[in-house]
C-alpha cells in the first residue's frame, strides 16, 4: 500500500503517456495516485474548473485509485487565494509557497490546505526552523518531498534539493513527511524501495520513510475525504438517508415553501432541535428586549441577579448563533 | 581475520517509456516494461556507467568507498536483470547511484529505470529471487495476452495468476524487512 500523491497533470500531456505513467506506477506497487493540477494564486481565473479526467475516461489498472488534487503556487498570503472555492472542486488541496511570508502563513494558519509542497530545487533565503515546521505537522499539515525534482534536475537543482530535503527532515525529525514523485516524465518514477533508500541516504530513517510512503499520505487522503463528505470532521456521512418522495400539492408557492423548510430540517437533524425562522426571530427580539430592560434596571438591582440574566441571554444568543450556522447556503 | 561482507543487489532494468507504435497489435504493459536490453550493453559498460554515476553523485569519497567491491556478478540481456556486488557498509551509495540513472549507458541508449528488487547477503538468495521473478513475469504476461485475445491460455494456466500478481506487490514493500533477517542468518555461518 504505497501512495503517490503528486503526478503532474498538464493539459498538454497526451492521454496515452499519462496512462502509461499510471500503469507503470501501479506495476511498481503504488495503489493510490493523485493527479495534480497547478494554479498560480496571482493569476487565478475567476471560475476554476477541474479538467482532470477520471477512470471511465482514463484507462487505469483496476486496483488503482485515482484522486484529483490542486497545487496552488502562492507568493503573497495577502492575496486572498480563495482556498475554499478551490478545495470544493478538487479532492485535495496543496500549497506551494515561494516566499518566507507565504511559507510561514501556510505553516501557522490556513486551515484549508493539507499538504505543503515546496519546490526544493530552489535555494530558499530562509531556514526551515523546527518551530513552524512542527506547528504545521501538529495541525495536520504534511510536508511533501518530490523526489523526481532531484532525479530530473541538473547539478545545482539536485544540490539544492538535497540540502532542502535534509533541512526539512532535520527540522521535523522525519515526522509528518509525505513522499511523492512529481514526475513529469515516466522515466523519473522510482519504486518504493528505491525511494526509501534514496531518502535513507539523505537522513530519513527506514521507519519514518515507510510512514511517509504509506501512513501519512493515507491520513491526508482520509482527512480530505472527511472534510468533503463528513459533518464538521466528526461524523462521516456514508449515506445521508433518503426521504420518501412526497407527491406534489397543487399550487407552486406552497410546494416551494415546503421544499425550503425541508432543507432546514435536514440540516438540523444531526443534533439540535429544529427552530423555525419565525421562532428564531421572536427569540431574538425577546432577548433584545430583555437586554434593554436589564440595562435600565441594572442600576437598581444588585450585581448577582443581573449577572444571572446576562448568562441566560448569552446562552440564548449562542443557540441563535448555532441555528444561523446550520442554515443551508442558498 | 574477519571475512569481507558484501551485499548482492538484484536489479531489474525497466522500460516504461512509451514508444511510437510500430507493431499493430498492442503489447501488454508487463512485456513492454520488461523488454530485453540492447545487445551492445555488456557487463563492463554497465559497471563503468555505475562507477561514473557514483562519482558524479558522491564524489571521490563515494567512488573510493565502493571501488574495490563493486562488481557485476551476473548479467542477462534477455531478462534485463543483473546482480551487483557491493561492500555491505556502502551498498546504499551504489543503490542511490542506480536510482539516478535514467538511460542505458550505450550509444543511442533507450531510457530506462534501474529498479533494485532485492538486497541480499548471499548471491544464492539473489539468484533464487531472480528466477522466481522471471517466472512470475512470464505468467503475468501470458495472462494479459490471454485477456486480450482468447481465454485459451487462461484455461491452461488457470486463474492462479491473479494471486501471484498480488504477492508480487506485497514483496516490493516488504523486500527489506525480509532481507535483513536472512542476511543475518547467512552471515553467521
Amino acid at each position: 500500500m504505497s501512495y503517490d500523491l503528486n503526478i503532474p497533470f498538464l493539459s498538454s500531456t497526451p492521454t496515452p503517456e499519462l496512462e502509461r505513467t499510471i500503469a507503470f506506477l501501479a506495476s511498481l506497487g503504488y495503489t493510490t495516485l493523485a493527479l495534480s493540477q497547478t494554479h498560480n494564486a496571482s493569476s487565478l481565473p475567476s471560475q476554476v474548473t477541474n479538467t482532470i479526467p477520471l477512470p471511465p475516461v482514463l484507462k487505469t489498472p483496476s486496483k488503482t485509485t485515482i484522486l484529483r488534487r490542486c497545487t496552488l503556487i502562492l507568493s503573497d498570503p495577502a492575496h486572498n487565494p480563495r482556498l475554499t472555492v478551490l478545495s470544493q472542486s478538487y479532492d485535495m488541496l496543496a500549497l506551494r509557497p515561494t516566499t518566507e511570508k507565504a511559507y510561514l502563513s501556510a505553516c501557522l494558519s490556513m486551515p484549508e490546505i493539507s499538504i505543503i509542497s515546496l519546490d526544493l530545487t530552489q535555494r530558499f533565503g530562509f531556514h526551515f526552523k523546527p518551530k513552524p515546521l512542527m506547528t504545521a505537522v501538529n495541525r495536520g499539515v504534511r510536508f511533501e518531498i518530490n523526489y523526481a525534482q532531484a532525479v530530473q534536475g541538473d547539478g545545482p537543482a539536485r544540490r539544492n534539493f538535497i540540502s532542502n530535503a535534509m533541512a526539512i527532515i532535520r527540522g521535523t525529525k522525519g515526522r509528518g513527511i509525505v513522499i511523492s514523485s512529481e514526475a513529469t516524465d515516466v522515466i523519473a518514477v522510482r519504486a518504493p524501495a528505491d525511494v526509501l533508500n534514496l531518502l535513507g541516504v539523505w537522513g530519513l530513517g527506514r521507519e519514518r520513510g515507510l510512514e511517509a510512503l504509506g501512513v501519512n499520505p493515507r491520513g491526508v487522503v482520509v482527512n480530505e475525504g472527511l472534510k468533503r463528505s463528513g459533518f464538521r470532521g466528526v461524523i462521516d456521512v456514508v449515506n445521508g438517508g433518503e426521504r420518501p418522495v412526497v407527491e406534489k400539492k397543487e399550487g407552486g408557492k406552497e410546494s416551494a415553501k415546503t421544499k425550503t423548510k425541508r432543507k432546514v430540517e435536514e440540516t438540523t437533524v444531526e443534533g439540535t432541535p429544529p427552530i423555525s425562522k419565525r421562532q428564531a426571530k421572536r427569540m431574538k427580539l425577546e432577548a433584545l428586549k430583555a437586554l434593554k430592560a436589564n440595562a435600565s434596571s441594572q442600576s437598581q438591582k444588585e450585581g448577582s441577579s443581573s449577572s444571572q440574566i446576562k448568562t441566560q441571554i448569552q446562552s440564548k444568543a449562542m443557540t441563535l448563533d448555532s441555528t444561523s450556522k446550520l442554515k443551508p447556503k442558498g | 581475520m574477519v571475512r569481507i561482507k558484501n551485499r548482492y543487489l538484484l536489479v531489474n532494468i525497466l522500460y516504461p517509456k512509451l514508444e511510437s507504435a510500430t507493431s499493430k497489435t498492442p503489447i501488454p504493459d508487463v512485456v513492454a516494461f520488461n523488454q530485453p536490453t540492447s545487445s551492445s550493453l555488456d557487463q563492463n559498460v554497465l559497471l563503468k556507467a555505475i562507477r561514473a554515476q557514483v562519482l558524479e553523485l558522491f564524489g571521490d569519497y563515494g567512488s573510493g568507498a565502493v571501488l574495490d567491491s563493486l562488481q557485476i556478478k551476473y548479467f542477462s540481456q534477455a531478462t534485463s536483470t543483473f546482480i551487483l556486488r557491493v561492500s555491505r557498509s556502502h551498498y546504499q551509495i551504489a543503490w542511490a547511484a542506480l536510482s539516478f540513472m535514467t538511460k542505458e549507458p550505450v550509444k543511442n541508449g533507450k531510457n530506462c529505470v534501474f529498479r533494485v528488487v532485492r538486497v541480499s547477503g548471499t548471491i544464492r538468495k539473489a539468484e533464487e529471487e531472480g528466477i522466481r521473478r522471471a517466472k512470475e513475469i512470464v505468467i503475468m504476461a501470458r495472462r494479459e495476452m490471454g485477456e486480450q485475445s482468447d481465454s485459451t491460455l487462461d484455461n491452461i494456466f488457470g486463474k492462479g495468476g491473479k494471486n501471484n500478481a498480488a504477492d508480487a506487490t506485497n514483496d516490493i514493500t516488504m523486500v527489506d524487512a525480509v532481507d535483513s533477517e536472512d542476511e543475518e542468518l547467512s552471515d553467521d555461518d
